[in-house]
Order: structure tokens, then C-alpha cells, then sequence
């Protein structure tokens, strides 16, 4: 049971992400600092790699850690 | 913190597989190392000959199907297919890559293959 | 100062309730005409995707749908100053006012589906077999034999994908009655046989969970995802001008082509 409340917590978040990394209005070039595109990173911009261990910290990522959540 | 937005399944675990499957959640780390320059441009080159190869296929399935091929244009088409298999196969290997890797996502077209 | 962005709402006034987004910095309304972007300060350098950022993001976003319409900015786009934003919003005035216009008291649901395919497909294979419809290519050499394999293969494909367009189109009929827009995603991965996002107007939500509960209910061998109800992600239409501003759901195969040859430096090669 309590396996089944990690893993909707997890497709949840997961259902955020695919909207806010990949969706909405998409701004790009020098004007902004933004998140690489979610396969893609552009060389020629200063902006952040989501690293696979960022991932991975996200994923495993405990339900109620020490996580910066504001609130 | 609370969202407004609910996600509602009862099997969560097959909707992450999925979802991970389909490979446009998560980002890939790609790699800026010159060694593996390449391999990303072989890894392109060889998803559109993929495309072309597979869509070739298919249209010469068609064509078998409805019976509008001779059977010595069976014959040749068989062979040139198989040989296209077989240098495809022959270049995955090269590469390092495998089938799931060639495979451009392409929105709301879908996945390429 | 850094300008973190979350959405371009149809309201020019200031933000009376205390939002709090990331770095727990209060937002507020950067007006421009009769629109404004919902920006908060932030100082430290390009972060890391963290779940705590995305999610204080997305609820920023959804406080804000509770009093305006939001065209939802994509995580972490953040501008060196107020003069970017303006300049955003005065080149894009007239699809941002567009897009506001069309949002306006709707809102978007997912819906996932998996079925089980590795049924399905063995269920086609052996109606294939007891067809004897066989294949009406001889078999007196290998390339024949290819070709046989082959067509076998294709012909099971089809009959697949027909199935899976005759289940998507019965249930899209039915999400489609309270829906206003939608996007579907077809056979996304062999057990994914639906990803699909519909628009729906605030009012006609209940109708719209009750279609799902009775789809979900007519095909108990099928495992099903809601998700809702989020801001339009996914209905947010702009086009391409100066590559400023894009939809990434609507780039086409080109675009990433591009995109692929930049990354792999090919014009270097």
C-alpha cells in the first residue's frame, strides 16, 4: 500500500514535468536563461544541463524529505 | 504544498514504464564529449535511413498484398530488402546502437517508428 | 535583477493575493496593454530541475488560474530584466491576447490508456493462422521466404493498428462530446494505446470525468490515467517568428533535424 503512494507520487510528478519542461509557451535564445529542451541541450546558450543525477535525485526523491519545498 | 491537479490510476507503475518508454519525460543527458560527437551524428544519419527503410518496406508490403508485383519482382525486391536488413544490422553494430535509439520523437506525429 | 516567469495572464492590475513561487519570493504583474507576465525576482544562478522548483512553480501557475486565464510559460525561463518581459509581450501582444481569448474558463485533462496488446496481438496472430488466407507468395527460394516473413509481419501490423484505431476513435467520441479541443498521441509505445489531452470548459468538467468513468468502466481489461485539472499546457498555439517563441509540441521533423545537427556540431564535421 504504501508502495502504491510512492509510485502515484511519482507518476504525478511525472505528469508535471512533461507539462512544464516540454509544454506552454517556449521562449528561447539569448534573451532568456532557461532549462534545456528536455532531449536536447543547445551548445551555443549558457543554460543549465538537467543532469542525469538531478534526475535520479528527483526520482528517488523521499515523499516527505528534506527536499526545498517552500511552503 | 498542494496542486490542484489529481492524478488518478490504479496502476502507477505501469503508466511510469510507459511513460519512460516513450522516452519524452526525462531528459537524456547528452553528451558534449568529442568521442561521442560521432555516434550522435551516426545516430541521426542512421534514424533517417531507418525511416526510408522501413517506410520501403511498407510499401512494398502493399504492393505484395494487392499481388501488383511479378514474382521475379518478388524475387528482386526480396533480396534488396534483405540486404538493407542486413547492412542496417550491420551498422547498428558498428555504431553501438540499438533499435530504441533510433527513434526520433515527433510530437504530436508520434514516434517516427 | 533576474526575472523568473510563470504564466502571461489576461489582466493588466496588480496581483492582490500573496503568491509565493520560487525562492519564496512573492510574484507579481509585469502589465503590458491589457496583459501582463506573472514574473518573480530570483537571484541565484540557473538551478538544477529539483522537485521542489517544478512543483512551486506548477502551483503558482494554478493559484493564479484561480483568478485569471494563464498562457503557462515553460519551467525556468528567466529574464535578465523587465525589458525583456515588455518586449515579449509587444511582440507577441496579438498571439498572446489570442490564445488568452480562446483558454478563457477552459481547462485541460489527460488521459492515459494501456491495453493489453501482447493479447491482442496473439489473439490476431491466430485468427491470421486459421485463415489459411495465406500468403499467395510462393516460398521456392529465400528471398521469397523474406518477403513471406515479412508480409506476414505487416499484415499482423495492420490488423493491430486497426484495432487500436477502432477502441482510440469509440472513446475519443466520447471525451470529445465535452471537450472543446484535443490532442491525441496513437500507440505512443505498443501498451500505450492513448495519450491524449483534451480542453474542456470549466463548466463541463463533471460530464467530462463521467464520460471517462463510463469509458473505463466498458473496458475493464484496460488500465486508465486521469489527470487533471491542469493549466492549457498543451493548447497554447503560437507560431514561429524569429525562433523566439515556440510551441515544442509543434515542432515539426526539420526543427529537430536542425536541432540534431547542432548538437552533434555536424557543420564541424
Amino acid at each position: 500500500m504504501h508502495d502504491v503512494a510512492i509510485k502515484s507520487k511519482e507518476v504525478t510528478l511525472l505528469e508535471v514535468l512533461d507539462r512544464v519542461l516540454n509544454k506552454g509557451v517556449v521562449v528561447s535564445g539569448d534573451i532568456v536563461i532557461s532549462v534545456a529542451d528536455v532531449d536536447l541541450i543547445y551548445l551555443g546558450l549558457k543554460v543549465l544541463l538537467s543532469s542525469v543525477e538531478t534526475m535520479e535525485q528527483l526520482r528517488g526523491a523521499p515523499i516527505t524529505g528534506p527536499m526545498q519545498e517552500p511552503t | 504544498m498542494t496542486l490542484n491537479s489529481v492524478v488518478e490510476t490504479d496502476f502507477p507503475e505501469e503508466f511510469i514504464e510507459e511513460m519512460e518508454k516513450s522516452s519524452d519525460v526525462l531528459p537524456k543527458k547528452i553528451d558534449a564529449n568529442p568521442k561521442n560527437v560521432e555516434k550522435g551524428l551516426a545516430k541521426l544519419v542512421l534514424t533517417l535511413i531507418e525511416l526510408i527503410r522501413k517506410l520501403l518496406e511498407k510499401q512494398a508490403m502493399r504492393r505484395v498484398e494487392v499481388g501488383s508485383l511479378s514474382e521475379e519482382e518478388i524475387e528482386r525486391v526480396g533480396e534488396t530488402l534483405m540486404k538493407l536488413e542486413n547492412k542496417m544490422k550491420e551498422l547498428k553494430q558498428i555504431f553501438g546502437l540499438k533499435d530504441e535509439e533510433l527513434n526520433l520523437n515527433l510530437g504530436p506525429l508520434g514516434d517516427l517508428m | 535583477m533576474k526575472l523568473y516567469t510563470y504564466g502571461i495572464i489576461d489582466s493588466s492590475k496588480q496581483i492582490n493575493e500573496p503568491i509565493y513561487g520560487l525562492e519564496r519570493a512573492c510574484v507579481y504583474n509585469i502589465p503590458y496593454c491589457d496583459i501582463g507576465m506573472v514574473v518573480s525576482e530570483c537571484t541565484e544562478p540557473v538551478q538544477n530541475v529539483t522537485k521542489g522548483s517544478v512543483l512551486a512553480h506548477e502551483e503558482v501557475i494554478e493559484r493564479l488560474m484561480g483568478y485569471f486565464t494563464v498562457l503557462p510559460v515553460r519551467f525556468h525561463t528567466v529574464f535578465d530584466g523587465r525589458g525583456g518581459v515588455v518586449s515579449l509581450m509587444q511582440s507577441y501582444y496579438k498571439d498572446f491576447r489570442d490564445n488568452l481569448d480562446r483558454l478563457r474558463n477552459k481547462v485541460e485533462f489527460g488521459i492515459k490508456v494501456i491495453w493489453p496488446s501482447d493479447k491482442i496481438k496473439e489473439h490476431i496472430i491466430n485468427t491470421y493462422k486459421k485463415n489459411d488466407q495465406k500468403v499467395s507468395v510462393p516460398d521456392d527460394s529465400s528471398n521469397k521466404r523474406f518477403i513471406r516473413k515479412k508480409l506476414e509481419k505487416y499484415k499482423i501490423n495492420e490488423e493491430f493498428e486497426k484495432k487500436a484505431n477502432k477502441f482510440i476513435n469509440v472513446m475519443d467520441i466520447f471525451f470529445s462530446k465535452f471537450a472543446a479541443e484535443k490532442k491525441l498521441k496513437k500507440l505512443k509505445t505498443k501498451n500505450l494505446l492513448l495519450d491524449a489531452v483534451y480542453l474542456v470548459e470549466k463548466d463541463k468538467q463533471d460530464d467530462f470525468k463521467e464520460a471517462f468513468e463510463h469509458i473505463k468502466n466498458a473496458h475493464a481489461s484496460f488500465k486508465f490515467l486521469f489527470s487533471g485539472l491542469w493549466p492549457p499546457y498543451n493548447f497554447v498555439i503560437l507560431p514561429k517568428k524569429n525562433d523566439l517563441v515556440r510551441n515544442l509540441a509543434q515542432e515539426d521533423l526539420f526543427d529537430k533535424v536542425i536541432q540534431h545537427q547542432d548538437l552533434v556540431g555536424a557543420d564541424k564535421i
